[in-house]
């Protein structure tokens, strides 16, 4: 820490333009930031690195008025500034490209990039608009994409370069730009690339956030990196190494939290043959043997997320073929891939995966009112006692049982989640999207135990997750995919975190 | 302005008023395309259109303004009592009161992050009360006999006063929607509040304004329709939602937000009332016209819940990263 | 071993529980009830029999609606302009089959109610419809069709079949007794089947429902099933009581009910509520209503105390 902080003084007796200090963020029991400091100088490309959960969004966002930090001050041109709102934020020119993309879908592409600019007229002289609009998207290699089209119509890669270019247009001093690249082809990075050096030509700071080494060392000059929500260097980008860097963000993988891996054979379990996901994922196909765990990865956009939901039925227009255990699963029908064995715990635990407002204990047997028809008489004792069986089998404690599930910590509530399908003999297939997002390292071990123990008794589970220690950790055969197709796969031991970055960024067209 | 949809949601309405219009001439002859049945459109034109076009915004910005209906009974009442001396004093009075109360049921669902649903059902359930209050739960005649004529009489061809101003209306918000940055800023709410706060847009007082706006247009057609009628009762319009609610649907507005043109929304005015004005021209009788209303009503809905669906889906297929935006029923 | 990952709150709660029920809203709830008995005691003419009975019969109607009302938003789906539609149309129903027997007439009004508000169920639970609008549209239909089929005129009870409905039962006047049962039953649905559970949770978070294998839709169809059968039984009675079936029975019902539902405490936006809470939701607005009426208060001021009072709860209720 020291030495982040000796860093720390030097640069600020160079004038910094902006200086984070002491930030800290708290959400409910997840401390998301804590102490993190940074600072940017006029004209400076600096890098935020880290894995996911680090807290580099969740940074971002408190500098633009998105989110309010709980702790710390912000520092700009040598005054403090308190942004509550992003428009605060646009009027001292400082403007964030986020990583959940902010297009609204039934705007035009014009309508979309001059959304919100405080520079707009209020009547618009829609010739001078149009022309400014277009020489961004040209500058930006888009000048392909219609001005007067649906913003809806467009491929996420579009959707991204129209964000960018709606920060283009205003005036920006600071310009941070959260995982830009993830769904870009090479020819637009390249001249996104182009753009950003530019831009810091002419003065413009940028803050980059991005997973991709590579553009690290193209563009950057400094680097933050960031791990579990504090900085743990501050260094410029020209004495790092890739391996070096790759050691920070990751730090030391804590041996005794992931259980032992599943080495033995069998026959196919569970088959995907050609899925295909519109607009997502194309010709996907895998197969997993009994007590096997695997997991799919890559970045935003690889399409991982939407194979998992399609096998879990939540897709409506995917097509392909999928069995589990000798039987075919239609897709599209969540119930039918219910009643044939698979289960699905939601990535998205407070929307899609726990009932938040309802007691913890009527999360963990809420199957059984899925299950009895509807005149069966519920016993509530023998409810609670089915739960509490299950809570100890799911190492939750028994005294939270009684709590309102938004309430419990996100680990806690990741157990509610998994543990409804322990007790389930019909169980056969678990189906998981970043099952330990948001979640502390205790509890993740837990849930990795409770995984591993579920895949013991002869059943699978097949996962997607862009946390890679975890994927090299945990699962026992990984699939690597990029743009909605799956590079290769892997089984244990034979990947390491370099052939997994590489493979999810810039796979290569012929590998050793 | 999203522009495509020009080519379908905003003219469909006319095409089908068109359709419509051939169908209701070859049943009817020359009762039904004639000059009083085209007039008797228009002056329905006047109230439903307004309060119409109220319903139809605070739908585009993915809310619902229930208590147009109390808005507009209430206005009524306000403008014949206040108005015995002065019809404009009556007029400017129930304009204000519209104002008030759609200001503060917005400021209420801004604020204190209440549903829209909610806020406007007591709205409307108290407004309708004070009505009650006001006229002591009798209907009021209007002193003033000649200002019906005056507002009704036609100023040039079948178009009368009330017709002209409830156009105004619609011709004022077009132009603000299609000619100022007011218009995407409205659309980017409906269409995903979230986004369009992080892009900068004040959504807070975006909302504020279309419910101040709602009640206001709906006071104006209130206090006009009592001028009309020369009277106003507190229990006359109990069901002007179904075809206001109809009209937008029909016009292109979503009950998701983001879509729908104030033109659009006229078109489906005009649609319904020729409907209605064609079917009483042939003789059919007002309930079974109510009955036609639901089910055009219900096909709208269906229709449009399943395109929400559809659209929910495709938001979500397209790869959204983090945490895919949910639209669910927030009305 | 467990992780100790949660907040101290969490960690006790008893204590915390405890605290939390002593809200404001709780509080708030408290002086109204004790404020409205005060008035209600202090009101002269409010013990005689003639007032418990007519406050105790009119509460009988609008609770049996406002209890079908209870399903609809616990289902997550707001609330059903329709309901008092439906009520009237049951009660022509109810009327029109009495030549075949007593029993066989309420089946008949009970199931075609229930059934007309399936089918709204369906057409919003399925296609997912927004529940306000298809209301809104049956009520014209239902309307426009009744008035169509009875050419506007109500139809007369001219036995006396009917009458037993009319009377108590022991001391408490039938329709009461109605209610109440009504009430258990629809308690006992909603926390001891699973189909009950199965509503709740629909209405708490339907995306989460679906994500599980169950659906959705098919709860939701069963919240208007029901809430077309307790208006049914709403309509049996007031049919009963009235000697008639008619158009008019029904108009506004929906309002009272809603304000019944939301004023016991059930959330609009699903998920959260109870019948027992709509019991005592219709009870309080009943004996308001009975305050106002014997102190002299028109029928205006009692329409503005509903819509200011449900008004208020809404705003209350934010969490």
């Amino acid at each position: 820490m020291s030495a982040v902080n000796d860093k720390l003084a030097q640069s600020q007796t160079r004038n910094p333009l902006l200086s984070m200090r002491g930030i800290g963020k708290t959400y409910g029991e997840v401390r998301a930031l804590r102490d993190v400091s940074l600072t940017l100088a006029a004209g400076e490309i600096r890098a935020i690195c880290g894995e996911n959960g680090a807290g580099k969004s969740t940074l971002v966002k408190a500098l633009t008025g998105i989110v309010a930090p709980d702790e710390g001050e912000v520092w700009l041109d040598g005054k403090q500034v308190h942004f509550t709102v992003p428009k605060d934020a646009q009027a001292h020119g400082i403007n964030l490209v986020s990583q959940e993309l902010s297009i609204c879908p039934d705007l035009s592409v014009l309508d979309n990039i001059w959304l919100g600019a405080l520079s707009l007229p209020f009547f618009h002289r829609k010739a001078e608009l149009r022309a400014r609009a277009a020489d961004t998207l040209k500058r930006l290699g888009a000048g392909h994409i219609t001005l007067d089209g649906l913003a809806g119509r467009l491929s996420t890669g579009e959707r991204q370069l129209i964000e960018i270019a709606r920060m283009l247009v205003r005036d920006t001093r600071i310009l941070i730009l959260d995982e830009p690249t993830a769904t870009l082809s090479d020819k637009e990075i390249h001249v996104l690339m182009s753009a950003l050096k530019s831009l810091r030509a002419h003065g413009t700071s940028i803050l980059y956030i991005t997973h991709r080494l590579g553009e690290v060392f193209e563009l950057c000059d400094h680097a933050t990196v960031m791990r579990g929500g504090t900085v743990v260097a501050d260094q410029a980008v020209a004495d790092l190494t890739r391996d070096r860097l790759i050691e920070l963000m990751l730090g030391r993988v804590l041996g005794h939290m992931f259980p032992e891996h599943h080495i033995a054979e069998g026959a196919t379990f569970f088959a995907i043959n050609r899925l295909n996901v519109p607009g997502a994922a194309h010709d996907v196909g895998l197969s997993l043997t009994e007590g096997q765990i695997m997991c799919l990865t890559g970045q935003l956009g690889c399409g991982a997320d939407e194979v998992i939901r399609a096998v879990a039925g939540l897709v409506s227009h995917a097509s392909g073929r999928i069995t589990l255990d000798g039987e075919d699963i239609p897709l599209g029908r969540p119930e039918v891939a219910r009643r044939r064995g698979v289960r699905f715990v939601s990535g998205d635990r407070a929307e899609e995966g726990v009932f938040i407002d309802r007691p913890a204990w009527e999360n963990l047997v809420a199957p059984r009112f899925v299950e009895r028809s509807g005149a069966r008489l519920v016993h509530n004792r023998a409810l609670r006692n089915e739960a509490a069986a299950l809570a100890d089998r799911s190492t939750l404690a028994r005294h939270r049982l009684p709590v309102r599930t938004g309430d419990l910590s996100g680990g806690n509530q990741q157990k509610l989640a998994f543990g409804r399908n322990i007790g389930d003999g019909a169980a056969k297939l678990i189906l998981m999207i970043e099952p330990t997002r948001g979640i502390d390292v205790g509890a993740r071990a837990e849930i990795y135990r409770l995984m591993r123990d579920f895949c013991e008794r002869g059943c699978a589970i097949l996962m997607a997750s862009s946390d890679f220690a975890e994927v090299l950790g945990i699962a026992d055969v990984v699939a690597t995919m990029f743009r909605g197709e799956v590079v290769k796969t892997y089984k244990t031991g034979h990947l390491d975190m370099t052939r997994l970055i590489a493979d999810v960024t810039h796979p290569e067209e012929e590998d050793a | 302005m999203p522009v495509s949809l020009l080519h379908s949601a905003t003219f469909r309405p006319y095409i089908l008023m068109v359709v419509l219009i051939a169908i209701l001439g070859k049943l009817g002859g020359e009762r039904v395309v004639c000059s009083r049945t085209l007039y008797s459109v228009l002056q329905q034109f006047s109230l439903l259109g307004p309060v119409a076009l109220a319903l139809g915004l605070t739908m585009m910005i993915r809310h619902f303004d229930l208590s147009v209906v109390g808005t507009v009974t209430l206005a009524g009442c306000i403008a014949v009592l206040a108005g015995a001396q002065s019809p404009i004093l009556g007029l400017a009075l129930a304009a204000l009161a519209g104002l008030s109360a759609g200001a503060v049921q917005g400021t209420l669902i801004v604020r204190l992050r209440l549903s829209s649903i909610a806020v406007t059902l007591g709205g409307m359930l108290t407004l309708i009360g004070v009505a009650y209050l006001l006229t002591g739960n009798r209907e009021v005649a209007y002193a003033n006999r000649d200002i019906a004529r005056v507002v009704d009489s036609a100023l040039f061809g079948p178009f009368s006063l009330r017709f002209v101003i409830a156009a105004g209306v619609f011709v004022l918000a077009g132009a603000v929607i299609g000619r100022t940055r007011l218009g995407p800023q409205l659309y980017s709410v409906g269409s995903d509040p979230k986004a369009a706060m992080v892009a900068g847009v004040p959504t807070g007082a975006i909302v504020f304004a279309v419910f101040a706006l709602s009640g206001l247009i709906c006071a104006i057609a209130g206090a006009l329709l009592s001028f009309s009628l020369a009277a106003a009762s507190p229990s006359a319009l109990s069901n002007i939602l179904v075809p206001a609610a109809a009209a937008a649907i029909i016009g292109g507005v979503s009950i998701g937000g983001g879509r729908g043109t104030p033109v659009g929304i006229a078109g489906g005015v005009l649609l319904l009332c020729c409907l209605q004005s064609g079917l009483t021209a042939i003789g059919v009788a007002p309930f079974l016209q109510d009955v036609a209303t639901g089910c055009v009503l219900l096909l709208v809905a269906v229709m449009d819940g399943a395109e929400l669906s559809r659209r929910f889906e495709d938001l979500k297929r397209v790869v959204v990263p983090v945490r895919p935006k949910i639209s669910g029923s927030s009305v | 071993m467990n992780s100790d990952t949660d907040l101290p709150r969490a960690a006790q709660p008893d204590f915390a529980a405890l605290k939390a029920r002593i809200t404001l809203g709780n509080a708030v709830t408290l002086l109204a009830v004790l404020v409205l008995a005060a008035l209600a005691l202090a009101t002269p003419g409010f013990l005689s029999m003639p007032a418990i009975r007519s406050l105790v019969t009119t509460v009988s109607f609008t609770g049996c609606v406002a209890i079908g009302m209870t399903f609809i938003t616990l289902s997550g789906n707001l609330m059903s302009f329709s309901l008092g539609a439906s009520l009237s149309a049951a009660t022509l129903i109810f009327v029109a089959t009495l030549g075949a027997g007593l029993w066989p007439a309420i089946l008949a009004a009970v199931l075609f109610c229930a059934a007309l508000n399936a089918l709204q169920g369906w057409i919003v639970g399925y296609f997912r419809a927004n529940p306000i609008i298809v209301s809104m549209a049956s009520f014209a239909i239902i309307t426009g069709v009744a008035t169509a089929v009875t050419g506007g005129r109500g139809l007369y009870i001219l036995t006396n079949v009917a009458a037993g409905l009319k009377g108590n039962l022991g001391p408490i006047p039938g329709p009461f007794a109605a209610f109440a049962i009504c009430m258990l039953i629809a308690q006992l649905i909603l926390s001891r089947t699973a189909l009950g559970r199965r509503i709740v949770l629909t209405g708490t978070n339907p995306r989460a429902m679906l994500a599980m294998g169950a659906e959705p839709w098919k709860a939701v169809v069963w919240a208007y099933a029901l809430a077309g059968l307790f208006t049914g039984v709403a309509a049996v009675l007031m049919a009963a009581r009235y000697g008639s079936g008619d158009l008019q029975h029904g108009i506004g019902m929906e309002y009272s009910a809603i304000a019944a539902v939301l004023v016991g405490g059930t959330a609009i936006e699903g998920g959260r509520g109870s019948f027992l809470r709509t019991f005592l939701g219709a009870l309080f607005i009943a004996v308001l209503q009975s305050v106002l009426v014997l102190r002299g208060f028109s029928t205006e001021w009692q329409r503005f105390g509903m819509g200011a009072v449900v008004l208020l709860v809404i705003l209350l209720q934010r969490k």
